[in-house]
């Protein structure tokens, strides 16, 4: 089960990208938890994450964020601008993934 | 340009950062949201109390009691909105600095009600409800800053009651914020006694007259509109949400503005103000999101040729209809490209200059005040906004302007992603990522 939380200003335009990334985590079959939430929420719902994805247009929260990450230990990251352009859920879940890895 | 570009945004990232995380502005921005589904509750049974024709259709006595009826819900939410700002703002600081939310919450309450008068006209034990609204947010915002942070400050001396173990904990925290809470509510006793003897009478005469009048009327001009609009959109040319950063500056004067539009509309008055929270919510947000972008669409729909853009207008169309665009600006894209620049910048100011010389003639009503979610779909949004059908039509309008200018630009770009398409040296498939 990985558990993959996306965060944007209002959790609007990232929920967008969950739905997407949902039907990718499916059609791999995979057991993924995957939502979406308003800037300020992160920094509670990132204890039961594993990976923390930010919208670019928040990206100056990154250094928050990641100053939180160190007690949960996760990793975070900003998504690509393109993907997130172009509501790429498998595109964006890979890089989930690959970063839950390292 | 992209070396301008790499020093634009080291310059902007910073700032916006700041801007976002200043601990004042953020407990700020979070005290509205704390207040907001009441403001929203408040707002759509005015709109219900004041629909239009209404009173032709039933009658003038019928509609009177049907709007008395109504009343409380706005009377109980919007008119005192201050309120409860100023326990969102208190308890949101308070939280920030680990403290019990709660208490700081209604410590800040105490502290201005403490600073507010308690008569009217000469009748003892009465609170006006004008000073707990539009007029009092401001000494509701500054007493909720000093209120939270003298909380903070006394108990983090540890001026606290020590309460021996085996007491129930709810029991020991209720003791333990009590001396902080009476040394704070004390030094606004005091405040309120010295203002007295001044010439001001009260401090929320003072800092009305002094902050909160010179700050609204530079707020509702349009200078400072233009600058804020302005602002939104470079900082979302560089991939920064705009919004967010810069509300967090003009919120409070433009919900103030919006506040005091209100008041007036229900009391069947002139609307002061042109530019308050609905002229950029409704008129410039709510026209397909920052930027009013679902005029992109539309040029995206009817220029569109090359494949990027017909996917992109599949993508974008559905959450543009709610003001959703970051599938757009970043998907167009819009950041960072050099061609999107001018229309991007240029569409929202004309447009904001524009519909504020309509409004200013009175062809179309400026915006009641009433809060329209900003998820509402354009047309339907500028109508609610302004109570009129005039108010949909000018989003109409807008929305034609903001086509017209982005036209030469959609065009140019469509037809490099064409060329590049049919050249085979571009993706074709937007799903793979280029």
């Amino acid at each position: 089960m990985v558990r993959i939380l996306l965060a944007c200003s209002a959790g609007m335009s990232t929920s967008l990208l969950v739905s997407k990334m949902k039907e990718a985590a499916e059609s791999k079959g995979m057991d993924a938890e995957i939502w979406a939430v308003a800037q300020d929420k992160a920094f509670v719902d990132m204890e039961r994450a594993d990976v923390l994805l930010i919208g670019p247009q928040m990206r100056f929260m990154k250094r928050k964020y990641e100053e939180k990450a160190k007690d949960s230990g996760i990793p975070v990251d900003t998504i690509d601008p393109v993907s997130y352009g172009r509501v790429d859920g498998k595109a964006v879940l890979e890089k989930a993934l690959d970063l839950i890895k390292k | 340009m992209n070396k301008f570009m790499q020093v634009l945004e080291n310059v902007l990232l910073p700032v916006a950062d700041k801007l976002n995380n200043n601990r004042y502005l953020t407990a700020l921005r979070d005290g509205f949201m704390v207040a907001l589904p009441l403001i929203i509750f408040g707002s759509i049974f005015v709109v219900l109390a004041n629909l239009p024709f209404l009173d032709k259709l039933i009658g003038k006595d019928a509609y009177s009691a049907y709007q008395s009826a109504l009343g409380p819900a706005s009377a109980a939410t919007l008119t005192i909105m201050g309120l409860f700002v100023i326990i969102g703002i208190g308890s949101k600081l308070t939280e920030h600095y680990g403290g019990e939310s709660l208490y700081g919450g209604v410590a800040a309450l105490a502290a201005f009600l403490i600073l507010t008068p308690q008569t009217f006209e000469g009748v003892n034990g009465v609170i006006p409800t004008s000073s707990l609204g539009a007029q009092g947010m401001f000494v509701g915002i500054l007493t909720a800053f000093i209120a939270a942070e003298l909380y903070r400050f006394f108990t983090q001396r540890g001026w606290t009651l020590k309460i021996p173990n085996g007491v129930p904990d709810a029991v020991a925290r209720s003791f333990s914020a009590l001396i902080p809470i009476t040394l704070t509510l004390s030094t606004f006793l005091i405040v309120r006694v010295i203002f007295e003897y001044l010439p001001y009478g009260s401090v929320q005469n003072f800092v009305y007259d002094v902050v909160q009048a010179p700050l609204t009327s530079l707020g509702s001009g349009l200078p400072a509109t233009i600058v804020a609009v302005l602002l939104i959109q470079v900082f979302w040319f560089f991939g920064l949400h705009g919004q967010i950063i810069v509300n967090s500056v003009f919120d409070p004067i433009w919900y103030a503005l919006a506040n005091e539009n209100l008041q007036a509309f229900q009391a069947g008055e002139e609307l002061p103000h042109i530019v308050s929270k609905q002229f950029i919510d409704s008129f410039i947000v709510g026209m397909g999101g920052s930027g009013m972008t679902l005029a992109v669409i539309l040029g995206i729909f009817i220029i569109g040729k090359s494949r990027q853009m017909k996917e992109l207008g599949k993508i974008g169309a559905p959450a543009g209809l709610f003001n959703v665009n970051e599938p757009i600006i970043f998907g167009l894209p819009i950041i960072m490209n050099p061609l999107a620049f001018i229309p991007w910048l240029l569409a929202p100011v004309i447009v904001a200059v524009f519909t504020y010389f309509v409004m200013a003639t009175g062809i179309v009503p400026p915006p009641t005040g009433v809060i329209v979610p900003w998820t509402t779909p354009t047309i339907l949004n500028g109508a609610l906004a302004t109570n009129s059908w005039q108010g949909g039509v000018l989003q109409a309008v807008n929305i034609f302007i903001v086509f017209t200018i982005w036209w030469p630009f959609l065009r140019i770009m469509d037809k490099q992603y064409y060329e590049l398409e049919r050249s085979g040296e571009g993706s074709t498939d937007i799903n793979k990522s280029a």
